[in-house]
């Protein structure tokens, strides 16, 4: 007999969750690959809707797609538009993101992105916002919640619009900590694209965030009598692996240190109103000192338990087994019979192959010895 | 595929087989795992040495020393030898396949592997004979009308025909001993290119194949009973059989050949070459052809059992 039959009880169907660490510095995101003032990394559309960041120069074969970047105005921001060709975009931009990710009211109006997903009550709205979908090759199945976090520089622009090598200078003092805090037990499941958390801002200096501004604080006891206050700066979306940047982290009205100078001499204001999605979207990824997150990928197995018992597969149909069709293995009928197993085959009832599995080492079995040999299946 | 790290402990690496991926896509309810089996390719036994002076333990020292690949995702080329499950754990002996290249068939034929050790398939009528005889045009059929050692007709399905023997090939046990059922083999897979040929028996009748796989290797049945298999009742030695010892059971078939072999040149520019056989006019008078060499593969599917036979098919250029 060369085939086993698998019963029931040899058959088990699992579910596991791998996680990877996805780290993206800011010389990934702009820099590096520089050509005659242009990244060759960042490919541009004539649609001018988005940009896409490679983690190399895109013509290449060898890049990979990171993530993209774009941005958004709600029809309902107090910023009024100005232009009617690509400026305008950014209107479609919000309402197609808000429309995916945040879903209808009951009226069937596209609910705008919410600052502390809590949808029913009166809460701030952000209006005005980047979005950062990342790849699929990066985030799998999902991105792991309270594994998000950005370090972006919020200072005035330094450099030239046609210089793509430049980046901020990324001080300290000017960059905030970007994170999901707290948002494995602190998650949304009111959107339509899956759970999402809220993004919370910390300042490495007091003063880049305005701490004053209660409506976007959220406090939490730092176990030693006093509070840690973090900024409420976004929306991650889990399963769609999308990030939701309220622009406000540059330069809202709210916040005591509005920047001048978002890009190119434009304040992020005027950028909203008068500029290209591409323009806005430099003006982002030049400020990205560093983007980590684990991703999360759904492993459901089935474990076949291929149970060799003492007096099974002690003979082999290998031709080097015989020589004259005289088992070399053995002198004697009365000697044990032995073999080498090294491969294990699964077949459906048509005896056709299916699965291999291959053993690292060869396992001796003779009738003095039983195994089982556990083989997954991953999907 | 690179061999697998063997330093610590004992990893398994599997893998779908592109003929389960496609079953898989199939959506059909095919790729359902039933049953293992296991293999053991990359041992050689003839490592095992039974005679060590330092003892038993150093019997397979080298034989547990044989790397291993990763796993082939071809499913074709994994577990071509698998362990055998036996409740005797007292053989001494156990079968083979051997062709079987003795037997006339009649007084045209001769079932004797061609001079380049390989049964030839003459895929047209033209490279069968050309011209009915009468002339020695084609490279099969002599203008005698005898079919040549080796060749069978592709197109007229006749010439030779492929015969494995099954059974215990030692002279140590007399093949008047009846060989054990469970020695016996009643069934066999038989695998073949389907681009290049279909299966055919003794008389002509066109076999059905139960799949083909995703690299088009067609895949048959053949049970004893059916018109390819049937008991060796020959039990005193004969020079017409294969098999010294106890014997088993037969096969037999031809092979037609395709359709697409038949009627253009396509596949063996991308497959074959181009060769110079002698046609088969007594003068010997070379002919220019194109070739595809292939191999048949015979496995029993109860004992395991395996031999690949080697196919040429042919065309005149």
């Amino acid at each position: 007999m060369t085939f086993k039959p698998l019963n029931e009880n040899d058959v088990v169907n699992t579910r596991t969750l791998l996680h990877e660490a996805i780290p993206l510095t800011g010389s990934i995101v702009s820099g590096s690959y520089v050509t005659a003032g242009a990244a060759d990394n960042l490919k541009v559309y004539s649609h001018g809707m988005f940009q896409t960041v490679y983690d190399y120069p895109y013509l290449s074969s060898s890049a990979n797609h990171v993530f993209d970047v774009t941005c958004g105005v709600s029809s309902q921001s107090g910023l009024a538009i100005v232009g009617t060709g690509m400026e305008r975009k950014k209107n479609n931009i919000y309402g197609q993101m808000a429309q995916l990710l945040m879903g209808y009211d009951v009226t069937g109006s596209v609910q705008l992105f919410d600052e502390d997903g809590d949808l029913l009550a009166v809460g701030e709205k952000m209006k005005e916002i980047f979005v950062m979908p990342f790849s699929r090759l990066l985030v799998k199945d999902e991105i792991k919640k309270q594994t998000f976090s950005m370090n972006l520089d919020i200072s005035e622009f330094g450099g030239s619009s046609t210089d793509p090598n430049w980046g901020q200078g990324f001080a300290p003092a000017d960059l905030i900590t970007i994170t999901d805090l707290n948002a494995s037990t602190e998650y949304r499941v009111n959107s339509p694209a899956g759970d999402y958390g809220i993004l919370y801002a910390t300042a490495s200096a007091p003063n880049v965030l305005d701490v004053n501004e209660t409506n976007h604080i959220y406090a939490v006891d730092d176990g030693a009598g006093g509070t840690n206050n973090y900024w409420r700066c976004g929306l991650i979306f889990y399963q769609a692996g999308i990030a939701v940047i309220t622009g406000s982290v540059f330069d809202s009205l709210l916040v005591g240190n509005p920047l001048a100078d978002f890009y190119d001499g434009d304040s992020l204001a005027t950028s909203l109103t008068d500029s290209t999605i591409d323009t806005l979207g430099k003006g982002l990824l030049h400020r990205i000192e560093n983007i980590q997150f684990n991703n999360t990928t759904e492993l459901n197995s089935t474990v076949y338990f291929c149970r060799v018992n003492h007096n099974e597969f002690n003979y082999s149909s290998n031709p080097t087994y015989l020589e004259d069709s005289r088992i070399r293995v053995k002198t004697q009928s009365t000697d044990e019979p032995v073999s080498y197993i090294t491969t294990v085959g699964l077949y459906n009832d048509r005896n056709e192959l299916l699965a291999t599995a291959k053993l690292s080492e060869s396992l001796k079995k003779s009738p003095s010895t039983e195994f089982t040999i556990r083989t997954r299946l991953d999907y | 595929m690179g061999f697998l790290d063997n330093s610590g402990d004992i990893i398994l690496d599997v893998v779908l087989t592109d003929h389960g991926r496609m079953l898989l896509a199939k959506g059909d309810g095919s790729f359902q795992i039933t049953k293992f089996a296991l293999g053991d390719e990359e041992i050689d036994y003839s490592l095992y040495d039974k005679n060590h002076a330092s003892g038993s333990a150093y019997y397979d020292l080298e034989i547990l020393q044989t790397p291993i690949l990763e796993a082939f995702t071809n499913n074709a080329s994994s577990m071509k030898t698998r362990l055998q499950t036996y409740t005797n754990l007292e053989l001494l002996f156990l079968p083979v396949l051997r062709l079987n290249e003795a037997i006339s068939i009649n007084d045209r034929t001769e079932n004797t592997v061609a001079s380049d050790n390989t049964f030839i398939v003459a895929v047209d009528a033209a490279t069968e004979d050309g011209n009915g005889g009468s002339t020695d045009t084609g490279l099969a059929v002599t203008s005698a009308g005898k079919v040549r050692k080796g060749f069978m007709l592709g197109e007229s399905l006749g010439g030779s025909i492929i015969k494995v023997d099954q059974g215990l090939d030692t002279i140590e046990i007399s093949p008047k001993r009846r060989l054990d059922d469970d020695l016996k083999e009643t069934s066999y897979i038989l695998q073949m290119d389907n681009r290049l040929g279909k299966l055919v028996d003794t008389q002509g009748t066109l076999a059905a194949f139960d799949y083909i796989d995703d690299d088009n290797v067609a895949y048959y049945t053949l049970d004893l009973g059916d018109t390819f298999v049937s008991e060796i009742t020959v039990d005193t030695k004969d020079s017409k059989e294969a098999i010294r010892g106890p014997r088993g059971t037969r096969v037999e078939f031809r092979i037609q050949s395709s359709m697409d072999l038949n009627t253009s040149s396509f596949l063996f520019e991308q497959l074959g070459a181009l060769t110079t056989l002698a046609d088969s006019g007594t003068t010997g008078a070379a002919s220019n052809a194109m070739f595809i060499d292939t191999n048949i593969r015979l496995t029993g599917i109860k004992t395991g059992v395996m031999i690949d036979i080697p196919v040429r098919y042919v065309k005149l250029a």
